[in-house]
Protein backbone atom coordinates (compact mmCIF):
# COMPACT_ATOMS: atom_id res chain seq x y z
CA UNK A 1 0.00 0.00 0.00
CA UNK A 2 1.27 3.56 -0.31
CA UNK A 3 2.83 4.64 2.96
CA UNK A 4 2.41 8.48 4.08
CA UNK A 5 4.29 10.84 6.85
CA UNK A 6 2.52 13.69 8.15
CA UNK A 7 4.26 17.13 7.35
CA UNK A 8 4.93 18.98 10.76
CA UNK A 9 1.81 21.13 11.67
CA UNK A 10 3.62 24.48 10.64
CA UNK A 11 4.43 23.19 7.22
CA UNK A 12 0.39 22.56 6.74
CA UNK A 13 -0.57 25.61 8.74
CA UNK A 14 1.40 27.63 6.29
CA UNK A 15 -0.57 26.97 3.00
CA UNK A 16 -3.60 27.61 4.27
CA UNK A 17 -5.35 30.98 3.15
CA UNK A 18 -9.08 30.71 4.34
CA UNK A 19 -10.55 30.49 7.77
CA UNK A 20 -13.01 27.90 7.09
CA UNK A 21 -11.62 23.86 6.59
CA UNK A 22 -12.79 21.07 5.53
CA UNK A 23 -10.00 17.90 6.94
CA UNK A 24 -10.61 14.67 4.32
CA UNK A 25 -8.29 11.86 5.20
CA UNK A 26 -8.31 8.01 3.67
CA UNK A 27 -8.79 4.87 4.80
CA UNK A 28 -6.71 2.45 2.46
CA UNK A 29 -2.88 3.12 2.22
CA UNK A 30 -2.63 6.96 4.50
CA UNK A 31 -5.12 5.47 7.10
CA UNK A 32 -3.73 2.41 7.23
CA UNK A 33 -0.08 3.05 8.43
CA UNK A 34 -2.22 5.69 11.39
CA UNK A 35 -0.92 9.03 9.25
CA UNK A 36 -3.79 9.52 7.37
CA UNK A 37 -6.44 8.23 8.68
CA UNK A 38 -9.64 9.38 10.99
CA UNK A 39 -7.57 9.42 13.84
CA UNK A 40 -5.19 11.57 12.50
CA UNK A 41 -7.59 13.26 10.85
CA UNK A 42 -9.63 14.26 14.33
CA UNK A 43 -6.60 15.47 16.16
CA UNK A 44 -5.51 17.67 13.21
CA UNK A 45 -8.84 19.56 13.30
CA UNK A 46 -8.27 20.02 16.80
CA UNK A 47 -5.25 22.02 16.23
CA UNK A 48 -6.37 23.94 13.44
CA UNK A 49 -9.33 25.00 16.56
CA UNK A 50 -6.92 25.73 19.24
CA UNK A 51 -5.48 28.50 16.01
CA UNK A 52 -8.77 29.51 15.64
CA UNK A 53 -9.60 27.92 12.57
CA UNK A 54 -13.52 26.76 11.51
CA UNK A 55 -13.53 22.52 10.88
CA UNK A 56 -16.38 22.50 8.95
CA UNK A 57 -16.01 18.93 8.17
CA UNK A 58 -13.24 15.68 8.88
CA UNK A 59 -13.98 12.88 6.89
CA UNK A 60 -12.66 9.70 5.72
CA UNK A 61 -12.88 7.46 2.65
CA UNK A 62 -11.77 3.70 2.15
CA UNK A 63 -9.31 5.20 -0.97
CA UNK A 64 -9.79 8.84 -2.04
CA UNK A 65 -7.82 7.90 -5.07
CA UNK A 66 -10.21 5.88 -6.27
CA UNK A 67 -13.01 8.87 -7.91
CA UNK A 68 -15.75 7.00 -7.52
CA UNK A 69 -15.35 6.48 -3.66
CA UNK A 70 -14.53 10.00 -3.38
CA UNK A 71 -17.84 11.21 -4.94
CA UNK A 72 -20.06 8.98 -2.80
CA UNK A 73 -17.74 10.54 0.30
CA UNK A 74 -18.49 13.89 -0.92
CA UNK A 75 -21.52 14.25 -3.09
CA UNK A 76 -23.62 15.51 -1.16
CA UNK A 77 -21.22 17.58 0.95
CA UNK A 78 -21.82 21.25 0.55
CA UNK A 79 -18.75 23.38 1.30
CA UNK A 80 -18.47 26.83 0.42
CA UNK A 81 -16.35 28.70 -1.70
CA UNK A 82 -14.43 30.37 1.16
CA UNK A 83 -13.24 26.58 2.34
CA UNK A 84 -9.75 25.20 2.39
CA UNK A 85 -9.54 21.22 1.96
CA UNK A 86 -7.00 19.73 4.25
CA UNK A 87 -5.98 16.54 3.06
CA UNK A 88 -4.56 13.54 4.56
CA UNK A 89 -4.47 11.21 1.62
CA UNK A 90 -1.01 10.34 -0.66
CA UNK A 91 -0.41 12.23 -3.63
CA UNK A 92 -2.79 10.67 -5.94
CA UNK A 93 -6.11 10.45 -3.67
CA UNK A 94 -5.36 14.47 -2.30
CA UNK A 95 -5.39 15.63 -6.33
CA UNK A 96 -8.69 14.00 -6.59
CA UNK A 97 -10.21 15.01 -3.96
CA UNK A 98 -8.98 18.34 -5.48
CA UNK A 99 -10.08 17.68 -8.89
CA UNK A 100 -13.46 16.82 -7.91
CA UNK A 101 -13.90 19.99 -5.24
CA UNK A 102 -12.04 22.26 -7.46
CA UNK A 103 -11.22 23.82 -3.93
CA UNK A 104 -7.98 25.08 -2.68
CA UNK A 105 -6.29 22.29 -1.29
CA UNK A 106 -3.13 21.40 1.57
CA UNK A 107 -1.31 18.28 1.45
CA UNK A 108 -1.14 17.25 4.79
CA UNK A 109 1.42 14.26 4.29
CA UNK A 110 4.41 13.33 2.50
CA UNK A 111 3.81 10.16 0.11
CA UNK A 112 6.87 8.11 1.13
CA UNK A 113 6.76 4.42 -0.86
CA UNK A 114 4.68 1.74 -1.86
CA UNK A 115 5.18 -0.58 1.94
CA UNK A 116 4.35 -3.79 3.23
CA UNK A 117 2.56 -4.20 6.85
CA UNK A 118 4.25 -6.34 9.44
CA UNK A 119 2.69 -6.27 12.81
CA UNK A 120 2.16 -2.53 12.46
CA UNK A 121 5.53 -1.25 10.82
CA UNK A 122 5.55 -0.34 7.04
CA UNK A 123 8.32 -1.44 5.60
CA UNK A 124 9.73 0.44 1.76
CA UNK A 125 8.91 -2.35 -0.69
CA UNK A 126 8.74 -0.94 -4.05
CA UNK A 127 9.54 2.52 -5.58
CA UNK A 128 7.20 1.71 -8.66
CA UNK A 129 10.27 1.79 -10.84
CA UNK A 130 8.48 0.58 -13.66
CA UNK A 131 10.66 -2.03 -14.83
CA UNK A 132 10.92 -4.90 -12.50
CA UNK A 133 13.75 -6.98 -11.93
CA UNK A 134 12.43 -8.95 -8.86
CA UNK A 135 12.04 -12.58 -10.81
CA UNK A 136 15.80 -12.15 -10.63
CA UNK A 137 16.63 -11.40 -7.80
CA UNK A 138 15.03 -13.73 -5.19
CA UNK A 139 11.11 -11.57 -5.40
CA UNK A 140 13.31 -9.41 -3.35
CA UNK A 141 13.44 -5.71 -4.81
CA UNK A 142 16.56 -4.09 -4.26
CA UNK A 143 15.66 -0.94 -6.08
CA UNK A 144 13.30 0.37 -2.99
CA UNK A 145 15.31 -1.59 -0.54
CA UNK A 146 18.77 -0.67 -1.43
CA UNK A 147 19.85 3.17 -1.06
CA UNK A 148 21.48 2.99 -4.35
CA UNK A 149 19.31 0.82 -6.45
CA UNK A 150 21.62 -1.19 -7.37
CA UNK A 151 20.13 -3.47 -9.21
CA UNK A 152 23.35 -6.01 -10.18
CA UNK A 153 25.19 -6.47 -7.57
CA UNK A 154 26.16 -5.18 -3.78
CA UNK A 155 28.28 -1.97 -3.25
CA UNK A 156 31.30 -2.16 -0.73
CA UNK A 157 29.56 -0.12 1.55
CA UNK A 158 27.99 -2.36 3.94
CA UNK A 159 29.53 -2.85 7.17
CA UNK A 160 28.79 -6.56 9.07
CA UNK A 161 25.91 -6.66 6.71
CA UNK A 162 24.53 -3.25 7.31
CA UNK A 163 23.56 -0.84 4.67
CA UNK A 164 26.34 2.03 5.78
CA UNK A 165 23.25 4.82 4.31
CA UNK A 166 20.92 3.43 7.03
CA UNK A 167 21.98 1.00 8.98
CA UNK A 168 19.36 -1.37 8.08
CA UNK A 169 20.36 -5.18 7.06
CA UNK A 170 21.34 -5.08 2.81
CA UNK A 171 19.12 -5.76 1.03
CA UNK A 172 22.14 -8.12 -1.26
CA UNK A 173 22.80 -10.22 1.76
CA UNK A 174 19.00 -11.46 1.82
CA UNK A 175 19.04 -11.91 -1.97
CA UNK A 176 22.27 -13.59 -1.30
CA UNK A 177 20.40 -15.98 1.39
CA UNK A 178 17.30 -16.45 -1.10
CA UNK A 179 19.34 -17.12 -4.39
CA UNK A 180 22.55 -17.30 -5.67
CA UNK A 181 22.54 -15.07 -8.88
CA UNK A 182 25.76 -14.18 -11.43
CA UNK A 183 25.82 -10.88 -11.52
CA UNK A 184 25.35 -9.08 -14.80
CA UNK A 185 24.55 -5.76 -16.34
CA UNK A 186 21.45 -4.32 -16.15
CA UNK A 187 21.21 -0.95 -17.35
CA UNK A 188 17.23 0.35 -16.61
CA UNK A 189 14.80 1.30 -18.40
CA UNK A 190 13.15 4.52 -16.95
CA UNK A 191 11.02 5.48 -20.48
CA UNK A 192 8.47 1.87 -19.27
CA UNK A 193 7.08 4.15 -16.83
CA UNK A 194 6.65 7.20 -18.96
CA UNK A 195 5.28 5.15 -21.48
CA UNK A 196 2.07 4.35 -19.90
CA UNK A 197 -0.45 7.12 -18.56
CA UNK A 198 -3.34 5.32 -18.11
CA UNK A 199 -4.15 1.44 -18.23
CA UNK A 200 -7.53 -0.07 -18.83
CA UNK A 201 -7.50 -2.23 -15.84
CA UNK B 1 55.89 5.87 -20.39
CA UNK B 2 52.67 6.96 -19.88
CA UNK B 3 50.14 5.09 -17.13
CA UNK B 4 48.65 2.96 -19.58
CA UNK B 5 52.43 1.90 -21.42
CA UNK B 6 53.63 0.71 -17.77
CA UNK B 7 50.49 -0.93 -17.15
CA UNK B 8 50.82 -3.16 -20.50
CA UNK B 9 54.85 -3.49 -19.87
CA UNK B 10 53.81 -4.68 -16.52
CA UNK B 11 56.17 -2.25 -14.41
CA UNK B 12 55.53 -2.02 -10.61
CA UNK B 13 53.01 0.98 -10.49
CA UNK B 14 52.38 3.55 -7.69
CA UNK B 15 49.68 5.58 -7.58
CA UNK B 16 48.08 8.66 -4.53
CA UNK B 17 45.08 10.35 -4.33
CA UNK B 18 44.14 14.00 -4.56
CA UNK B 19 41.32 15.81 -4.35
CA UNK B 20 40.36 19.06 -5.68
CA UNK B 21 39.86 22.02 -3.67
CA UNK B 22 36.41 23.20 -1.90
CA UNK B 23 36.66 26.50 -4.61
CA UNK B 24 38.50 27.51 -7.06
CA UNK B 25 42.17 27.72 -6.08
CA UNK B 26 44.30 24.38 -7.15
CA UNK B 27 47.59 26.07 -6.59
CA UNK B 28 48.27 24.54 -2.90
CA UNK B 29 47.22 21.58 -4.22
CA UNK B 30 49.74 21.50 -7.03
CA UNK B 31 52.58 22.88 -4.85
CA UNK B 32 51.81 20.01 -2.44
CA UNK B 33 52.59 17.00 -4.85
CA UNK B 34 55.37 18.12 -6.25
CA UNK B 35 57.81 16.58 -4.66
CA UNK B 36 56.27 13.07 -6.29
CA UNK B 37 56.69 14.50 -9.80
CA UNK B 38 58.30 11.58 -12.04
CA UNK B 39 57.64 9.24 -8.91
CA UNK B 40 54.19 8.52 -8.98
CA UNK B 41 52.90 7.07 -11.86
CA UNK B 42 49.68 8.77 -11.74
CA UNK B 43 47.16 10.57 -9.56
CA UNK B 44 43.43 9.67 -9.00
CA UNK B 45 41.42 12.71 -8.83
CA UNK B 46 38.68 12.17 -6.50
CA UNK B 47 34.83 12.82 -7.71
CA UNK B 48 33.30 14.49 -4.91
CA UNK B 49 34.73 12.29 -2.29
CA UNK B 50 32.34 11.09 0.40
CA UNK B 51 29.51 12.90 -1.33
CA UNK B 52 31.18 16.37 -0.82
CA UNK B 53 31.02 19.27 -2.81
CA UNK B 54 34.80 19.80 -4.77
CA UNK B 55 35.86 21.28 -7.88
CA UNK B 56 35.25 19.20 -10.69
CA UNK B 57 37.54 15.86 -11.58
CA UNK B 58 37.73 16.52 -15.28
CA UNK B 59 38.91 20.09 -14.63
CA UNK B 60 41.06 18.95 -11.67
CA UNK B 61 42.73 16.01 -13.55
CA UNK B 62 43.04 18.79 -16.83
CA UNK B 63 45.03 21.02 -14.43
CA UNK B 64 47.28 18.57 -13.62
CA UNK B 65 47.95 17.37 -17.35
CA UNK B 66 49.23 21.16 -17.40
CA UNK B 67 51.84 20.46 -14.96
CA UNK B 68 52.95 17.40 -15.62
CA UNK B 69 51.10 14.86 -13.67
CA UNK B 70 49.17 12.37 -14.84
CA UNK B 71 45.51 11.59 -14.03
CA UNK B 72 43.70 8.71 -13.12
CA UNK B 73 39.72 10.43 -13.60
CA UNK B 74 37.67 9.01 -11.11
CA UNK B 75 34.09 9.01 -12.41
CA UNK B 76 30.59 7.33 -10.29
CA UNK B 77 27.27 7.44 -10.89
CA UNK B 78 25.98 9.56 -7.96
CA UNK B 79 25.28 12.81 -9.87
CA UNK B 80 25.05 11.78 -13.20
CA UNK B 81 22.72 9.99 -15.39
CA UNK B 82 23.42 8.06 -18.52
CA UNK B 83 23.32 11.29 -20.87
CA UNK B 84 25.77 13.14 -18.66
CA UNK B 85 28.10 10.02 -17.77
CA UNK B 86 28.71 9.75 -21.82
CA UNK B 87 29.50 13.32 -22.13
CA UNK B 88 31.96 13.92 -19.16
CA UNK B 89 33.90 11.06 -20.44
CA UNK B 90 34.07 12.15 -24.18
CA UNK B 91 35.06 15.62 -22.63
CA UNK B 92 37.37 14.01 -20.73
CA UNK B 93 38.96 12.14 -23.82
CA UNK B 94 39.05 15.61 -25.59
CA UNK B 95 41.21 17.04 -22.99
CA UNK B 96 43.57 14.23 -22.65
CA UNK B 97 42.77 12.68 -19.80
CA UNK B 98 43.20 9.03 -20.72
CA UNK B 99 43.02 6.97 -17.59
CA UNK B 100 39.63 6.49 -15.82
CA UNK B 101 38.56 4.54 -12.51
CA UNK B 102 34.82 3.60 -12.73
CA UNK B 103 32.68 3.45 -8.90
CA UNK B 104 29.11 3.71 -8.23
CA UNK B 105 29.81 6.53 -5.52
CA UNK B 106 28.79 6.81 -2.08
CA UNK B 107 25.08 8.03 -1.31
CA UNK B 108 24.20 11.53 -1.18
CA UNK B 109 23.19 11.84 2.30
CA UNK B 110 26.43 10.84 3.51
CA UNK B 111 27.75 14.29 1.95
CA UNK B 112 27.61 18.28 2.56
CA UNK B 113 24.37 18.56 0.78
CA UNK B 114 22.77 15.49 1.93
CA UNK B 115 18.94 16.70 0.83
CA UNK B 116 20.52 16.45 -2.75
CA UNK B 117 19.01 13.70 -5.76
CA UNK B 118 20.93 10.65 -5.79
CA UNK B 119 21.26 9.60 -9.28
CA UNK B 120 22.58 5.82 -9.61
CA UNK B 121 20.90 5.77 -13.51
CA UNK B 122 23.61 3.03 -13.45
CA UNK B 123 26.01 1.58 -11.43
CA UNK B 124 29.61 1.00 -11.95
CA UNK B 125 29.40 -2.25 -13.62
CA UNK B 126 26.70 -0.13 -16.41
CA UNK B 127 29.49 2.35 -16.13
CA UNK B 128 32.11 0.20 -17.24
CA UNK B 129 29.71 -0.79 -20.52
CA UNK B 130 29.11 2.55 -21.29
CA UNK B 131 33.06 2.92 -21.37
CA UNK B 132 33.64 0.14 -23.37
CA UNK B 133 30.98 1.12 -25.67
CA UNK B 134 32.54 4.85 -26.14
CA UNK B 135 36.00 2.87 -26.49
CA UNK B 136 34.38 0.94 -29.33
CA UNK B 137 33.02 3.87 -30.98
CA UNK B 138 29.23 4.02 -29.95
CA UNK B 139 27.10 5.46 -27.55
CA UNK B 140 25.67 3.65 -24.97
CA UNK B 141 22.40 3.23 -27.43
CA UNK B 142 24.32 2.38 -30.66
CA UNK B 143 24.89 5.68 -32.28
CA UNK B 144 27.84 5.99 -33.91
CA UNK B 145 30.64 8.75 -32.27
CA UNK B 146 32.64 11.12 -34.21
CA UNK B 147 36.01 10.46 -32.93
CA UNK B 148 36.00 7.75 -30.46
CA UNK B 149 38.36 8.00 -26.93
CA UNK B 150 40.52 5.10 -26.37
CA UNK B 151 40.32 4.92 -22.30
CA UNK B 152 42.09 2.83 -19.56
CA UNK B 153 39.74 1.39 -17.72
CA UNK B 154 40.27 1.07 -13.98
CA UNK B 155 37.78 -0.01 -11.34
CA UNK B 156 37.78 -0.99 -7.25
CA UNK B 157 37.60 -3.73 -5.14
CA UNK B 158 36.64 -3.75 -1.47
CA UNK B 159 38.13 -7.22 -0.29
CA UNK B 160 36.00 -6.70 3.37
CA UNK B 161 32.51 -5.86 1.54
CA UNK B 162 30.23 -9.04 1.49
CA UNK B 163 28.53 -11.24 0.91
CA UNK B 164 31.62 -12.51 -0.33
CA UNK B 165 31.05 -14.85 -3.19
CA UNK B 166 28.99 -11.92 -5.22
CA UNK B 167 31.49 -9.39 -4.50
CA UNK B 168 34.23 -11.73 -6.77
CA UNK B 169 31.63 -12.64 -8.72
CA UNK B 170 31.49 -8.74 -9.47
CA UNK B 171 34.87 -8.14 -9.13
CA UNK B 172 35.15 -11.28 -12.08
CA UNK B 173 32.44 -9.21 -14.29
CA UNK B 174 34.11 -5.75 -13.73
CA UNK B 175 37.28 -7.65 -15.38
CA UNK B 176 34.92 -9.03 -18.09
CA UNK B 177 34.02 -5.70 -18.77
CA UNK B 178 37.13 -4.19 -19.54
CA UNK B 179 38.46 -3.22 -16.32
CA UNK B 180 42.62 -3.67 -16.91
CA UNK B 181 43.26 -2.49 -12.80
CA UNK B 182 41.98 -3.03 -9.70
CA UNK B 183 42.32 0.07 -7.32
CA UNK B 184 41.82 -1.40 -3.42
CA UNK B 185 40.50 -0.22 0.45
CA UNK B 186 43.37 0.11 2.19
CA UNK B 187 44.91 -3.26 3.83
CA UNK B 188 46.92 -3.41 6.84
CA UNK B 189 47.46 -6.95 6.64
CA UNK B 190 49.71 -9.28 4.62
CA UNK B 191 48.20 -12.06 3.94
CA UNK B 192 45.40 -10.21 2.96
CA UNK B 193 47.50 -8.04 0.84
CA UNK B 194 48.57 -11.76 -0.86
CA UNK B 195 45.21 -12.99 -1.23
CA UNK B 196 43.50 -9.84 -2.98
CA UNK B 197 46.85 -9.61 -5.14
CA UNK B 198 45.82 -13.18 -6.24
CA UNK B 199 42.13 -12.65 -6.39
CA UNK B 200 42.98 -9.85 -8.74
CA UNK B 201 45.13 -10.98 -10.96
CA UNK B 202 43.60 -14.29 -11.62
CA UNK B 203 40.63 -12.69 -13.33
CA UNK B 204 43.41 -11.16 -15.60
CA UNK B 205 43.56 -7.18 -13.82
CA UNK B 206 46.24 -5.57 -12.33
CA UNK B 207 46.08 -5.54 -8.49
CA UNK B 208 47.22 -1.77 -6.95
CA UNK B 209 46.50 -2.63 -3.38
CA UNK B 210 45.34 0.28 -0.97
CA UNK B 211 47.49 1.61 1.51
CA UNK B 212 46.62 4.45 4.05
CA UNK B 213 49.11 5.14 6.98
CA UNK B 214 47.51 5.10 10.30
CA UNK B 215 48.48 8.99 12.05
CA UNK B 216 46.63 7.42 15.41
CA UNK B 217 44.70 4.61 17.25
CA UNK B 218 41.28 7.03 17.04
CA UNK B 219 42.02 6.63 13.10
CA UNK B 220 42.67 2.85 13.61
CA UNK B 221 39.32 2.83 15.31
CA UNK B 222 37.93 4.66 12.41
CA UNK B 223 39.01 2.05 9.83
CA UNK B 224 38.01 -0.76 11.45
CA UNK B 225 34.34 0.47 12.03
CA UNK B 226 34.64 1.19 8.15
CA UNK B 227 35.67 -2.24 7.41
CA UNK B 228 35.58 -4.74 10.35
CA UNK B 229 38.56 -6.80 10.12
CA UNK B 230 40.54 -4.64 8.28
CA UNK B 231 42.83 -3.60 10.93
CA UNK B 232 44.60 -6.44 13.20
CA UNK B 233 44.16 -6.07 17.26
CA UNK B 234 47.74 -5.65 17.61
CA UNK B 235 48.37 -2.75 15.11
CA UNK B 236 46.09 -0.68 17.13
CA UNK B 237 47.50 -1.55 20.41
CA UNK B 238 50.83 -0.53 19.47
CA UNK B 239 49.42 2.67 17.96
CA UNK B 240 48.14 3.18 21.52
CA UNK B 241 51.53 2.20 23.27
CA UNK B 242 53.31 4.48 20.93
CA UNK B 243 54.95 8.03 22.10
CA UNK B 244 54.71 8.98 18.18
CA UNK B 245 51.62 7.02 16.16
CA UNK B 246 52.10 9.06 13.37
CA UNK B 247 55.83 7.36 12.99
CA UNK B 248 54.52 4.19 13.77
CA UNK B 249 51.57 4.12 11.86
CA UNK B 250 54.19 5.34 8.67
CA UNK B 251 56.36 2.59 9.40
CA UNK B 252 53.60 0.05 9.24
CA UNK B 253 53.01 1.09 6.16
CA UNK B 254 56.25 1.37 4.68
CA UNK B 255 56.46 -2.04 5.90
CA UNK B 256 53.76 -3.25 4.67
CA UNK B 257 54.29 -1.65 1.29
CA UNK B 258 58.05 -3.48 0.86
CA UNK B 259 55.93 -6.95 1.43
CA UNK B 260 53.89 -5.96 -1.71
CA UNK B 261 57.02 -4.79 -3.74
CA UNK B 262 58.06 -8.53 -3.17
CA UNK B 263 55.25 -9.82 -4.92
CA UNK B 264 52.53 -7.28 -6.27
CA UNK B 265 52.26 -5.36 -9.08
CA UNK B 266 51.08 -1.62 -7.79
CA UNK B 267 50.43 -0.04 -4.71
CA UNK B 268 47.85 2.78 -4.33
CA UNK B 269 48.46 5.48 -1.21
CA UNK B 270 45.60 7.58 0.50
CA UNK B 271 45.64 10.44 2.09
CA UNK B 272 49.66 10.98 1.73
CA UNK B 273 50.53 13.92 4.36
CA UNK B 274 54.27 12.80 4.10
CA UNK B 275 54.94 13.73 0.28
CA UNK B 276 58.68 13.97 0.55
CA UNK B 277 59.38 10.69 2.47
CA UNK B 278 56.63 9.23 -0.03
CA UNK B 279 58.54 10.60 -2.75
CA UNK B 280 61.81 8.83 -1.74
CA UNK B 281 60.14 4.98 -0.74
CA UNK B 282 58.30 5.49 -4.31
CA UNK B 283 62.04 5.27 -5.73
CA UNK B 284 63.03 2.78 -3.65
CA UNK B 285 59.98 0.52 -3.93
CA UNK B 286 60.52 0.44 -7.64
CA UNK B 287 63.71 -0.86 -7.39
CA UNK B 288 63.30 -3.03 -4.79
CA UNK B 289 60.38 -4.47 -7.25
CA UNK B 290 62.65 -4.92 -10.09
CA UNK B 291 65.38 -6.53 -7.72
CA UNK B 292 62.95 -9.64 -6.46
CA UNK B 293 62.03 -9.56 -10.26
CA UNK B 294 65.17 -9.83 -11.80
CA UNK B 295 66.85 -12.15 -9.16
CA UNK B 296 63.61 -14.30 -9.99
CA UNK B 297 64.24 -14.08 -13.34
CA UNK B 298 68.20 -14.97 -13.17
CA UNK B 299 67.09 -18.38 -10.46
CA UNK B 300 64.21 -19.54 -12.98
CA UNK B 301 67.13 -19.59 -15.61
CA UNK B 302 69.82 -21.05 -13.18
CA UNK B 303 67.65 -23.63 -12.60
CA UNK B 304 67.14 -24.49 -16.10
CA UNK B 305 69.98 -25.37 -16.85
Amino acid sequence: MVVVKLKDFEEIVAFVKTNRLAILGCELGAGRCLNGGLKKAKALKEKFENLGFTVVTVKTVGGACVLEHTEKMLGKLSLGKDTTVVSLSCGAGTQVIAEYLGLPTVSATDTLFIGAEKKGLFERYCDACGDCIISQTGAICPVSRCPKSLRSAPCGGAVNGKCEVNGKPCVWFEIENRTKIVPKVIIPNYKKVFEVDAEDE
Amino acid sequence: MNFAEKLSKGKFLITAEIAPPRGTDFKDILESIKPLKGKVDAFNVTDCQRSNVRMSAVAMSKILLENGFEPIFQITCRDRNRIALQSELLGAWALGIKVVCVMTGDFTTLGDHPESKPVFDVDSLGLLEIVKKLNSGTLLNGRELKGKPSFTVGAVFNPYAGPKRLQVEKLKLKVELGARFIQTQPIYDAKLARETHELISSFGAIPILGILPLRSPKMARFMEKLNPGSVPKELVERLEESQNPVEYGWKKALELSEEIAEFGRGIHFMLVGKIKELAQFAVYLKRRNHEVRENSRSRWNNNGR
